[in-house]
C-alpha cells in the first residue's frame, strides 16, 4: 500500500540515549519532580512504548528527547550528541494536534519539506499528497483545519510528522482520539512504514494491548516522578493483528506490571 | 442561508436608530432648545454639503485627508509589526518598549500637533508623524500580545518540523498572531484618522480638519456639523468594508465562523 516515495530510502534511524535523566519544574508557587532519575537506551530502528499513570512524567520525557525542555539532571544523546534543542531529525506528534490553522492541510502535511531545499513545490506537493492517502485523508486537502474531526486532525498530523521522513519519531499518545477501527488501521500502517524505514521511535501510550501490538520493548513506568518499573521485551511476529490472542497475553502482562505500581503519589521505586 | 435574515433585521434596526436620532435632533432644534447659531438643523447641514460638494471644496478635502491617512498609516503599521515581532519575539525589547508605548498611548493624538509642527514644520511630514504617533503603538503591542499567546504547541511544532530563525517568525508566529494583528490594525486605523483630522484643524490648508477649522472660525455650524459627519462616514467606511472582510475571512478560516462564502 506504501508508495516509493514513502518507504524509499529514508536517513538512517537515530540512537536515543537518556542517562539518569530528572526533570523538575520550578515555579514561583511550587517545585515539582516530574521525572526521573531515568536511563534508557533506544537502539537504532528500535520501537519503544512507554506506558505509565497519568501525569507521572511521559509527556515530560518525550519533551527532553525532542529538545522544547533541557533535563535537570543527567543527558539526552542523539547518536552520540547531546541534545540542545530541537531539530528535524526528531518528529514529535503531539498530545492534541498541533496542526496551524492558517494553513489548508496540504499545506500543513507539505510544511516541513520546506527543509528539503532541493524539493521543488509540487514535489512538496505530490509527497505531501501522498502522506495523506497513507492516514485516509484524499479529498481533505484543502479543508481547513477546524473543517476536520479530532481524529482526521491527529491522522493529519501524524502525516505531517511523517512527510519529512524524520531519523526518529516521538508519539504522545495519538490514536487517544480514534475510533477503533481506523486505529486499527492505523496500527497496521504504522507497522508496515516501520519495518520499511526502521525510524527509531517512541511511543506513549495508555492502552496496554496498543503497546503489545506496536512494541519491540515496552518501558512501563512508576508514578511521578517516573522511573522505569519494569522492561517487557515484545518478541512476537510482525505484523501483529491488534486482536491476535497472543497480544493480548503480552497486554495482559503489561498491565499486570503496570498494577504492581503503587498509586500513591511520590512511590518513586526503582526496578 | 439561516443567518441572512437575523442580518436582514438588524439592518432595519440601525436604520431605524438612526431615523430616530435625527428626529430627535430635528426636534432639538425645532423647539429652539438651543441657538440656532450653535445648532444647524438636519437640512441645514445637507445644503451645507451639497454646496461645499457643488463649489469643488469638499472632494479635495476628503480626497488629500484619504491620502495623508493612507500613506501614513502604512508606515505607521509596518513600524508597528516590526516593533510588535521584536517585542513578542524577544522578552528585553517588550520590557523596555512596551512601558514606552503604554505611555505614550496616554498622550490624544491633537498632543502631538504642537511639537509635531516644531520639529518638521508645516508640511506633511508634520501630519504623517501624528498619524504614526497615534496609532503605531496600539499595533506593536497588538502585535506583540498575539505572538506571546500563540500556543506554545505550534511554535514546538514548527521547530522540530525544521524551522527556525527568521522563518520561525514569518512563517508561524505572524500567521499564529494574525487574529491579534488584525484587532491592532483596525484600532490603529481609528486612531490614525484621529491624528489626520487634529493635525489638519491646527495646520493645514486643506483636509476635513481644515474644513472644520474654517467651519468655526466662519461661524458656520452647519459646515463643522456636516464636516463631522463626513469624517465619520470615511472612517467608517475602511473600518467597515476592508477591516470587516479581512477579519472575517480569519474568523472563518480560524474556526470561529462558519463559511457563508463556499456555498
Ligand atoms: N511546564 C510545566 N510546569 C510545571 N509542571 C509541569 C510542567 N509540565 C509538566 N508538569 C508536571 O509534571 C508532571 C508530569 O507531567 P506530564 O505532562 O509529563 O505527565 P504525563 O505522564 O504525560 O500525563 P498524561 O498521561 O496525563 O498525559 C505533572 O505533575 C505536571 O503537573
Ligand atoms: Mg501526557
Amino acid at each position: 500500500m506504501t508508495t516509493a516515495a514513502i518507504a524509499g530510502s529514508a536517513a538512517a534511524p537515530a540512537r536515543i540515549t537518556l542517562s539518569g535523566v530528572t526533570k523538575r519544574f520550578v515555579t514561583p508557587r511550587t517545585s515539582v519532580n516530574a521525572l526521573g532519575p531515568i536511563s534508557l537506551d533506544v537502539a537504532e530502528g528500535e520501537f519503544v512504548v512507554l506506558v505509565g499513570p497519568s501525569g507521572c512524567g511521559k509527556t515530560t520525557l518525550l519533551n527532553l528527547v525532542a529538545g522544547f525542555e533541557t533535563p535537570t539532571d543527567g543527558e539526552v544523546r542523539v547518536d552520540g550528541a547531546l541534545v540542545a534543542g530541537p531539530g528535524p531529525d526528531r518528529a514529535m506528534i503531539f498530545q492534541e494536534p498541533a496542526l496551524f490553522p492558517w494553513l489548508n492541510i496540504e499545506d500543513n502535511v507539505a510544511f516541513g519539506l520546506r527543509q528539503h531545499t532541493h524539493m521543488s513545490a509540487a514535489e512538496r506537493r505530490a509527497v505531501a499528497l501522498e502522506y495523506l492517502r497513507l492516514v485516509h485523508l484524499e479529498g481533505f486537502e484543502h479543508a481547513f483545519v477546524h473543517e476536520l474531526s479530532g481524529g482526521m486532525k491527529q491522522r493529519a498530523a501524524l502525516a505531517r510528522a511523517l512527510a519529512p521522513r524524520p531519523r526518529a519519531l516521538l508519539c504522545d499518545e495519538p490514536f487517544g482520539s480514534l475510533d477503533a477501527l481506523t486505529r486499527e488501521r492505523l496500527y497496521a500502517e504504522l507497522q508496515e512504514l516501520h519495518a520499511q524505514t526502521r525510524r527509531t521511535t517512541m511511543f506513549v501510550t495508555h492502552n496496554t494491548r496498543e503497546a503489545a501490538c506496536l512494541a519491540d520493548r515496552v518501558v512501563v513506568l512508576t508514578t511521578r516522578p517516573a522511573t522505569i518499573a519494569s522492561v517487557v521485551a515484545v518478541d512476537l511476529p510482525r505484523p501483529r493483528n491488534f486482536y491476535d490472542p497472543h497480544v493480548s497475553e503480552q497486554a495482559g502482562q503489561i498491565l499486570a506490571q503496570l498494577r504492581a505500581e503503587p498509586t500513591a503519589a511520590g512511590g518513586g521505586l526503582d526496578a | 442561508m439561516p443567518e441572512a435574515k437575523p442580518l436582514a433585521r438588524r439592518n432595519l434596526a440601525l436604520l431605524g436608530f438612526l431615523l430616530l436620532l435625527l428626529v430627535l435632533w430635528q426636534a432639538v432644534w425645532s423647539l429652539g432648545l438651543l441657538p440656532s447659531y450653535s445648532l444647524p438643523s438636519p437640512a441645514q447641514v445637507a445644503v451645507r454639503l451639497a454646496e461645499l460638494a457643488r463649489d469643488g471644496t469638499l472632494w479635495p478635502s476628503v480626497q488629500a485627508s484619504v491620502v495623508r491617512m493612507v500613506l501614513g498609516f502604512v508606515l505607521s503599521a509596518a513600524l508597528g509589526l516590526v516593533l510588535g515581532l521584536a517585542m513578542g519575539l524577544s522578552a528585553l525589547a517588550d520590557s523596555c518598549l512596551r512601558s514606552l508605548f503604554l505611555g505614550l498611548q496616554t498622550l490624544p493624538s491633537a498632543a502631538w500637533v504642537p511639537i509635531a509642527l516644531l520639529l518638521f514644520g508645516l508640511g506633511d511630514a508634520a501630519i504623517y508623524f501624528v498619524i504614526v504617533m497615534s496609532s503605531m503603538a496600539a499595533m506593536a503591542i497588538a502585535t506583540a500580545d498575539g505572538i506571546s499567546h500563540i500556543p506554545p504547541h505550534y511554535l514546538r511544532a514548527a521547530r522540530s518540523l525544521g524551522t527556525s530563525g527568521v522563518a520561525l517568525s514569518t512563517r508561524v508566529a505572524l500567521p499564529a498572531a494574525l487574529p491579534s494583528i488584525v484587532t491592532g490594525i483596525k484600532l490603529g486605523w481609528t486612531l490614525g484618522w484621529h491624528g489626520v483630522v487634529s493635525a489638519e484643524l491646527i495646520k493645514s490648508s486643506i483636509g476635513l480638519g481644515y474644513l472644520l477649522n474654517a467651519g468655526r472660525e466662519l461661524n458656520d455650524a452647519a459646515q463643522v456639523v456636516g464636516i463631522m459627519l463626513v469624517t465619520i462616514f470615511m472612517g467608517l467606511l475602511l473600518d467597515r468594508v476592508l477591516f470587516a472582510w479581512v477579519e472575517r475571512r480569519i474568523r472563518v478560516r480560524w474556526g470561529f465562523a462558519p463559511d457563508t462564502s463556499r456555498e
